[in-house]
Formats: structure tokens, C-alpha cells, sequence
């Protein structure tokens, strides 16, 4: 073979050989040109090494000679063709490798490129340790992230004190839609399709969300390898409480030529949690979820099409589901839960069933090294249905029935020279919510059509030691809304006056108005990054946010089963306004690093939902809540820092801390996290056996800051009618949770290679209570959780 | 290639600038299915058999300008306001209850036909301030399949005279049908209403 290979290029050396090729090595993970790749020529001893712009040239090269190989000490090995008769520069994307190493963090983003602000990763080990619960819970490992939750199975982010629409959740370049539709509703999305998840806190991401000064949560996939290749990942979790677990499996087909092909999919499934002393009845769960995506990743031209298929559905607590503020006295008063059945996979009412749909199709091409123009359009399409427990003809109906279709469309434009980027876009959304008719029960949400498109511009400046950044979001947001209201309702609040002349029919002692709804926002980022020696950074944002109310703080209609209490939207609000001051100081190297990051936010107009009164029924008089508008202001701090001993014991620490405050009545604000403390030791045996073991420890202390929501209700008692409080305003007890991570491998298989990992949460099987869990008032938190995990890597 | 980036552009604010979208159809109003408006009891004397009719209806609405504390409910403190229902002492009544949901006025719908037909998952308890006033279940109650009656018809036994306080409860799922205090029933509170025995 080598012998016939020889006499070939013998034969052919009389040609000429006068050729050059020119060309520029990027790093296809932060976009920037990468320095001190060797480009050889395959066969020849010809080669070379890029230049600090990245730029490599070879002369004196044969029509004959077709194939260059590059290669970089971080990166994968590349094989191109050359194509003589292409005039301009080659450009050769090179992809980052995979670290064998899950502890290494793939630091490099798209956002990050974008941004001066501080971003934090979730290294592998810790998103998979968190695989089989979800998003919330991964994410609350980062300080200042924490979660707010209804039950043990529906829980959403909180960031900096804030959650909803005020956390922005951006998957695959796509903000997820669904957070309109109030508290108790998860982000639906499996975080196991994605292998970066980052969290910004604050608007760091203009491009995407500019609604979100609480914070953005980043999932992003990561390109294949362009090489011919079939790889996969595997996990397998086995979970005590609830007797539960979950398979999850991704696969990638890679080809040389840049075309790929990935498939991911999650099945999950858990029976009735418990506490340390009962069955939480009624609260099993299920998901299955799946992801399909297929594209090119050319040097010049990416193009991607996307399809997710998310389902879950989950049972809630049986004794929350209450009639009047008398059941919650009595559950308060009992602390237990009324009802324990006996372990079951069963999900019966009250329960939610959600399904999320997502397509979405990316193109972006590079118009020199230096312009690249990308669109997107996507689709979600969520539905989410509520079963209560009911009576009657409509036993088996839910009680909920809401769909939401987004249609997106985006495109942008991204330049950049040697000391600045830029990126600019135009965006626009339409968006339609509608109410599947015969729940029987009055829409929560009205039914609506939005539409949204604004445009927007981010830029950095880097300054040797000095970065700027900056960011600007304008968008333009109509909601045309038809809504129903009780003439009761339209009475008590006089709402003829303004909203008099939309009713446009008048049935069942409802009216109808159909009224646009108009908000222009403006959203301004900006950053300086200082960067103070080698290894340590200052960072300053300032965030000015302007948010539309969503369409739930307008108008939510309903009965909450749990609070026992109305929710009512105001349809007078205005835009809320934001200002946001973030410093990041932060040591990244060495065997002492630290992050400390202290913030402050002012709010105008913010939106909160407060108690406004008592609406009397026959089931007895219900308090209302009412979503209004104050001044707020936010403080708090979060701080990292780790310790190595050596090379085999580190420590790890994170805390955050945060107060709001009401200026409007000088009361704190509801559901504002306490003092949360966490602690990390890690013992590595890598010598022996690849053994890694992890003690956690997590203090969180009794919210002491808290507005006085009680209410009051008559009983009876010993032959008298009483009035008692119904405390909903006293937070819980503080705790203290202990777990333990024993990790083992990876181990080298025939085929494949293999970890497990076996985690203790709660070990003590404490028994506590959750401030920011809805339903506390019912039961205890979660008792022991052991869950067994098997990563296979193929 | 910088006209190509001018015509992409342009095409994609051709789209951007349709003008905003008109929501066109009407949503469909709700006929809320299980609401209890109304309830009615019925209180036969059983020396005459003379009848008197009380209907319960109730959707009012208190609002306060709340800052801070607990807000009380308009009723809770003021029982002033409350239907009476006047008895004879040393007497027996039937109490019939039964409950509507009027919502549709044109088309009410009888929830006590609910009730019965869910007769394992419902149960009806009247709670007194003063012991002196007792019930029971009568003749035209409805029976569970585990031999609970519902208390829909009771018989009330009224001793000396006095002014007594009655809750009467209407229990969704409860976890009990026997029990002295509401407390002891569990379950979720479909119908509550409040009115005075006075008994002379």
C-alpha cells in the first residue's frame, strides 16, 4: 500500500508546484481565532502554525496535495480537503474537546463571548446528579439560585428573590414560554437534552429575554465532533422515596463533513414521595420526554433543525386540596396531612398534565470571519391541564385546559474586529392562548393573542485589562384580550367606568371585554469588567429592565384549591421597572478561589400578589388576593469560595443571603429566600480505584423577614363561635440537610465507559418545612433519598 | 455579500412589520358546572307538619383597603345579619336540606342529585354552640353503600330556649362521617352556611 503510494507521488512531483492556501483556524465554541494550531499537510512533512489572528499560509503546494491536518492541544483532530480553485481564505472551525474529566467545566459560550457578565456552569457531575429531578434543582446548587415549589414535584427558579417571567429560561437560543401561566406551574423543559447549563444573574442576555432582572438560565447543546463517529451517553437512576427512577439516553452520529444527527430521550417515573414519618399521598409523577435534532456544521454555514416532545404529568398532594379557609385552620392546626393511603404509582385528582412541543429551525452563515448572519424560527406549543377533585357530570373533566402556541422568528447580525464584537437583531413574536371550552370552571387566563417585535444590540470591548459591555432591547407588546367577568366582580371593582365601553356581550351574569393591551419596553445592560491581575476579575453591571405585567398578573380569575383563597389580575397595571447593580469580585485561579457578589435592585411598579380583602360564598367567605404595583428594593449577597488541602481533599462553600422590603407599607416582601449556607468537602481516591466522595451540607435558616398575610375565620369551639388566625405568614424552622455522593470510575469497559454514583440526601431523615414550598401547610418536606446512578459512556 | 446581508434583512422587516394581529374569535363563556349557589332548608314542624322555607344564596363581596394585619371577614364578627330560624322548645322539626346551582339561571342545576348519586363521598353536619339542640337522621335521608346516612333529611330535637349558633357543612371526600366537631370530618368544605336557632 505505502510502496504504490510512492510511485504515485513519483510519478506526478514533475507538476507544477506553485500553489499557496491562506487561511484562519477559529475555535467554534467562543467564535474567536485560535492561535498555535499546527496545519500539516497530509503525506508531506510541510506544515505550520497559526499566527495570533489565527491566520496560517502555505506556499509551494501541488495540485495533488488535497488533504490538510490540523490539530491544537485543546482541541480534536481535523482532516480538510483543499479546494485550489476557492479564491478566498479557508476558514477551519475546530471544535473544543471533550474533557475525559467531567470535573473540567466547558467554560467557552456563545454567550458568553457576548457579555461581560459573570457566568456560572454546572460541571457534569453536577448537572447528571440532578438528571432525574430536573432544572430547579440543578440550578440551586449556584449561589443565589434557590427554588419555589408546590409540593415535591412541581418547583421553578428563583433567582436574587425573584422567579416567574423575571427568570429568564433560554433553551437552545429559544426563550421558554409558559411562565405567563402563574406560580405552580414547572418550566417544562429536560435539562438532560442539553449538555451546558449556565446561570447569569441579572439581564445578561439581552439577545434573548429582556424581561428578566431576577436572572437567565442558559441550556445549550454543544456542536458534534466532525468526524465520522457514533457516540451516546446513558444514565440510569434508581430512587428510594417514591421508589422511583428514570432512563435517559442521548445519541450522536457525526460525519466528517459536518452533517449530524442527535436523538435524546428521558422516561421517568416515581410513585408516592414520603416524608420521614408518612406517605405523601397522591404525589406520584411520571415524564417522558424526547428530542430530536438534525444539521450541518460547515465552516461557513450551520443549519439545524430542532423537535422536542416534553410530557409529564403529576399528582398533587391529596390532603391540599381544600374548600374553605376552615379545612386550611384545621390542616395548619394538624400539621399532618389528612390523608395517608397507603404507597401507590396510581396518580388520581387533584392532578397536572403538561405537554411542551418545540421546533424550531436555525440557519446562520459567515460572511467572512469577521460577519455572520444567523435566523431562527421557532415554535412551542404547551398545553397544561388541571384535574381537581370534582363532583358530578364533570367528575373526569379538567378543571384547566390551557394552550399556548409561540411562533418566533429572529434574525441577527454578528461583527467583530480584533478588540470588539457587536450583535444585532430584529425579533417578532405571536403568540395565541386560548382556553379549551367545557372545563366548567371560569378561565384562570383569559384567552389572548400577543404580539411582540422589538429589536436589540449587545456589544463587548475588550481593553487589555478593561471590558465593556453593553446591551440595549426595545420591543413593542400587544395583547389583545378577551376576558369574562362576573358582574359581581365588575361591580365590587367599578370597572365599568374604564373598561365599560370593550364589553362586547354580556351571558351568565358575565361580560366579555375584548380590549388591546399595549406595552413598549426598553431594556439597557451595561458592564465593565476590571481585570485586576491574572487570575482575579472586578465586574460592575447595571441592568435597567422595563417589563409588560404578564398576561397572569392582569387577569388570573380563579380559585387557588390549596391557599384556599381568589387570585384576581389587575388590569390597570403598567410596565414594571428594574434597576439592577451587580459586582462580581472573583479570584479563578489557584488553591483558594472566591466569587463574592453583592446586589441591589430598586423596583417600580413591581408586581406582587398581596391579600385585599374577603369575598363571601357559600362555601364560606374566601380572602382575596389581588396582584398590585409597589416600590421594592432588594439587597443581598452571594459568596463562592474553595479551598484545595491537596490533591485529594477540597472544600467547597456557598451562601447566599437576600432581603426585600415594600417601600410602599415598610413590610418585607412575601417569599423572599432565607439565609441559605452550603457546604462541600470532597476526598478524592483517584489512585485508588477512582473513587470520589463528597459530604454536603446545606443550612437554611428561618425566614425572619415576613409581611403578615393572616387572616381570620370563625369556629367553633367548646360552644362558642371564635375567631382564630389562620397563620399563612410564619415561616418554618430552619434546617439542616446532610447528604453524602459516593462516586466510583469512570471505568475503562470493552466498549464503553462506565461511572456510578451513589448519593444520600437527607440522610438524617430530618423533618422540616420548606418557606418557599406552596404547600407547607400541609405536609413535611421529603424524608432519606438514596439514589443510585449508572452513567454509561459509549 | 454585504447586499446579500441588505436584501436578508430587508426581508425578514418586511415580515417584522405586518401590522399586530386582531384575536378573532370569541372565547366561548364557561357554564360553571359545580358551584353551589344556593342552598335551601326546608323546616317542617312535626306537631303540624306546617312547612317554612329558608333560602341560603350567597356571593358577596367585602374589600378593605389592607396595609398590614390580618383582615377579618365582613361576617366572622357580626352575626347580627344572619338568617334565624325560629323553633319551639321541646319540639321536633324535620330539616330537609338541599342545595342548587343557579349560575344559569335559565337552567339550574339540582346539586343535591349530585350529592346522592356521590352519597359515599359526601356527608351533611350541623355544629351547634349549645348541646341542648341535637339531630339526627330521618325517614328520606339517603343511605351510603356503607350505611352512613348523609344527613339530607334530619330530625332536630329542640330542649329549653335559647339562641344557638349552627354551622351546617356540606363534606367533599371526607375522611370520616362520624365525628362531634368539624375538625374531626377532614375532607374540603363544598357548601358552608351559617344561621341562628332561636328557640323560645
Amino acid at each position: 500500500m505505502v510502496s504504490i503510494y510512492l510511485l504515485a507521488s513519483s510519478f506526478i512531483f514533475c507538476q507544477e508546484c506553485n500553489l499557496k492556501i491562506k487561511g484562519y483556524i477559529i475555535d467554534s465554541n467562543s467564535n474567536s481565532v485560535l492561535k498555535g494550531a499546527v496545519i500539516q499537510l497530509v503525506g508531506k512533512k510541510v506544515n505550520t502554525i497559526s499566527n495570533d489572528d489565527g491566520s496560517f499560509m502555505l506556499e509551494n503546494l501541488c495540485l495533488t496535495d488535497n488533504k490538510l491536518k490540523i490539530s491544537h492541544i485543546n482541541c480534536n483532530q481535523l482532516i480538510r480537503k483543499i479546494d485550489f480553485s476557492q479564491s478566498s481564505n479557508m476558514i477551519i472551525i475546530m471544535d473544543h474537546k471533550v474533557e475525559a474529566l467531567d470535573e473540567v467545566i466547558i467554560a467557552e459560550s456563545k454567550i458568553k463571548s457576548s457579555s461581560t457578565a459573570k457566568i456560572y456552569s454546572l460541571s457534569d457531575i453536577e448537572k447528571d446528579r440532578y438528571s432525574n429531578s430536573g432544572l430547579s434543582g440543578a440550578i440551586s446548587q449556584i449561589s443565589g439560585a434557590t427554588t419555589l415549589s408546590t409540593g415535591g414535584n412541581i418547583s421553578q427558579p428563583v433567582i436574587h428573590g425573584m422567579f416567574g417571567s423575571r427568570v429568564g429560561i433560554i433553551y437552545d437560543g429559544i426563550l421558554l414560554e409558559n411562565q405567563q401561566w402563574g406560580q405552580d406551574h414547572a418550566p417544562n423543559v429536560d435539562i438532560n437534552a442539553f449538555e451546558n447549563i449556565r446561570l447569569i444573574k441579572g439581564a445578561g442576555a439581552l439577545r434573548y429575554s429582556g424581561s428578566s432582572p431576577g436572572g437567565v438560565i442558559i441550556l445549550e447543546s454543544s456542536l458534534p465532533k466532525k468526524i465520522d463517529s457514533l457516540y451516546g451517553k446513558t444514565l440510569i437512576n434508581g430512587v428510594s422515596n417514591g421508589l422511583g427512577g428514570s432512563l435517559i439516553s442521548s445519541w450522536t452520529k457525526s460525519y466528517e463533513n459536518g452533517k449530524y444527527l442527535k436523538a435524546q430521550g428521558t422516561f421517568k417515573i416515581s410513585g408516592d414521595l414520603n416524608t420521614p414519618q408518612y406517605i405523601l399521598s397522591n404525589t406520584g409523577s411520571n415524564e417522558k420526554n424526547l428530542s430530536l435534532s438534525f444539521g450541518s456544521n460547515n465552516d461557513l454555514k450551520n443549519w439545524k433543525v430542532y423537535f422536542s416532545y416534553f410530557n409529564t404529568e403529576i399528582g398533587i398532594l391529596k390532603s391540599s386540596h381544600i374548600g374553605n379557609v376552615g379545612d386550611l385552620l384545621i390542616a395548619i392546626e394538624n400539621k399532618d396531612p389528612a390523608v395517608i393511603d397507603p404507597f401507590t404509582y396510581d396518580i388520581n385528582y387533584p392532578k397536572q398534565s403538561n405537554t411542551h412541543y418545540t421546533t424550531s429551525i436555525d440557519f446562520s452563515k459567515y460572511y467572512d470571519l469577521n460577519n455572520k448572519l444567523s435566523f431562527k424560527y421557532s415554535w412551542q406549543k404547551n398545553n397544561r391541564k388541571e384535574f381537581d377533585v370534582r363532583i358530578g357530570s364533570v367528575k373526569n373533566t379538567a378543571a384547566l385546559n390551557l394552550n399556548l402556541d409561540t411562533h418566533n422568528l429572529n434574525a441577527n447580525y454578528e461583527w467583530k474586529n480584533s478588540f470588539a464584537r457587536f450583535s444585532s437583531g430584529l425579533f417578532f413574536q405571536i403568540q395565541n392562548n386560548y382556553s379549551t371550552p367545557g372545563t366548567g370552571v371560569k378561565r384562570l387566563i383569559p384567552d389572548y393573542l400577543k404580539t411582540k417585535f422589538g429589536s436589540y444590540v449587545t456589544g463587548k470591548i475588550d481593553n487589555n485589562n478593561i471590558n465593556f459591555g453593553f446591551g440595549l432591547r426595545y420591543e413593542y407588546n400587544s395583547n389583545d384580550v378577551h376576558k369574562y367577568y362576573r358582574n359581581t366582580r365588575w361591580e365590587a371593582e367599578n370597572y365599568e367606568e374604564i373598561l365599560g365601553p370593550y364589553v362586547v356581550d354580556e351571558i351568565l351574569s358575565q361580560k366579555l371585554i375584548k380590549k388591546i393591551f399595549v406595552f413598549n419596553t426598553l431594556s439597557i445592560n451595561t458592564g465593565v469588567l476590571f481585570k485586576l491581575s491574572e487570575n482575579k476579575d472586578l465586574n460592575i453591571q447595571y441592568n435597567y429592565i422595563e417589563r409588560a405585567p404578564d398576561i397572569a398578573e392582569m387577569f388570573s380569575d380563579g380559585l387557588h384549591h390549596a391557599l384556599a383563597s381568589f387570585e384576581y389580575g389587575n388590569p390597570f397595571l403598567k410596565k414594571e421597572k428594574t434597576h439592577k447593580i451587580i459586582i462580581n469580585l472573583e479570584k479563578k485561579s489557584g488553591v483558594f478561589k472566591y466569587n463574592l457578589n453583592p446586589f441591589i435592585t430598586y423596583g417600580k411598579n413591581y408586581i406582587i400578589i398581596v391579600p385585599s380583602g374577603f369575598e363571601q360564598t357559600i362555601r364560606g367567605a374566601f380572602p382575596v388576593w389581588e396582584y398590585s404595583p409597589y416600590n421594592v428594593f432588594f439587597k443581598g449577597i452571594d459568596l463562592d469560595f474553595s479551598y484545595n488541602f491537596n490533591d485529594y481533599i477540597k472544600f467547597k462553600h456557598n451562601s447566599s443571603y437576600v432581603q426585600g422590603i415594600n417601600y410602599d407599607n415598610n413590610e418585607a416582601l412575601v417569599g423572599i429566600p432565607p439565609l441559605i449556607l452550603n457546604n462541600q468537602l470532597s476526598f478524592y481516591f483517584s489512585n485508588w480505584k477512582k473513587v470520589f466522595v463528597s459530604l454536603f451540607s446545606k443550612n437554611v435558616f428561618q425566614q425572619k423577614l415576613f409581611p403578615n398575610n393572616n387572616t381570620v375565620t370563625s369556629v367553633f369551639e367548646n360552644g362558642e363561635r371564635v375567631d382564630k388566625i389562620v397563620d399563612v405568614s410564619t415561616p418554618p424552622n430552619g434546617y439542616h440537610d446532610l447528604g453524602v455522593n459516593f462516586s466510583f470510575g469512570p471505568y475503562e469497559m470493552s466498549s464503553f465507559k462506565m461511572n456510578v454514583s451513589l448519593v444520600f440526601d437527607n440522610v438524617l431523615n430530618n423533618k422540616y418545612r420548606n418557606y418557599l414550598n406552596r404547600l407547607r401547610f400541609y405536609s413535611d418536606e421529603i424524608g432519606r433519598n438514596i439514589s443510585l446512578q449508572i452513567k454509561i459512556k459509549h | 455579500m454585504f447586499k446579500n446581508t441588505c436584501t436578508n434583512t430587508l426581508l425578514v422587516l418586511l415580515i417584522l412589520f405586518i401590522t399586530s394581529c386582531e384575536k378573532s374569535d370569541t372565547p366561548i363563556v364557561e357554564n360553571e358546572m359545580e358551584v353551589f349557589t344556593n342552598a335551601t332548608i326546608v323546616v317542617t314542624n312535626l306537631s303540624d307538619n306546617s312547612l317554612t322555607t329558608y333560602v341560603f344564596e350567597v356571593e358577596a363581596h367585602g374589600h378593605d383597603d389592607h396595609g398590614s394585619g390580618g383582615v377579618a371577614p365582613s361576617e366572622g364578627d357580626d352575626h347580627a345579619d344572619h338568617t334565624e330560624i325560629k323553633l319551639a322548645a321541646n319540639s321536633e322539626y324535620e330539616f330537609a336540606i338541599t342545595f342548587q346551582n343557579n349560575t344559569d339561571a335559565s337552567n339550574p342545576i339540582d346539586m343535591t342529585a349530585e350529592v346522592i348519586d356521590e352519597a359515599d363521598d359526601h356527608h351533611i353536619f350541623y355544629e351547634f354552640t349549645d348541646s341542648s339542640l341535637t339531630y339526627e337522621s330521618t325517614t328520606g335521608d339517603t343511605i351510603d353503600s356503607n350505611g352512613n346516612p348523609l344527613n339530607l333529611v334530619t330530625k332536630w330535637t329542640t330542649t329549653t330556649g335559647a339562641v344557638i349558633d349552627v354551622a351546617a357543612y356540606l363534606f367533599h371526600m371526607p375522611t370520616s362521617k362520624v365525628g362531634t366537631t368539624r375538625a374531626d370530618f377532614g375532607g374540603a368544605v363544598d357548601v358552608e352556611i351559617d344561621f341562628e336557632a332561636h328557640i323560645e
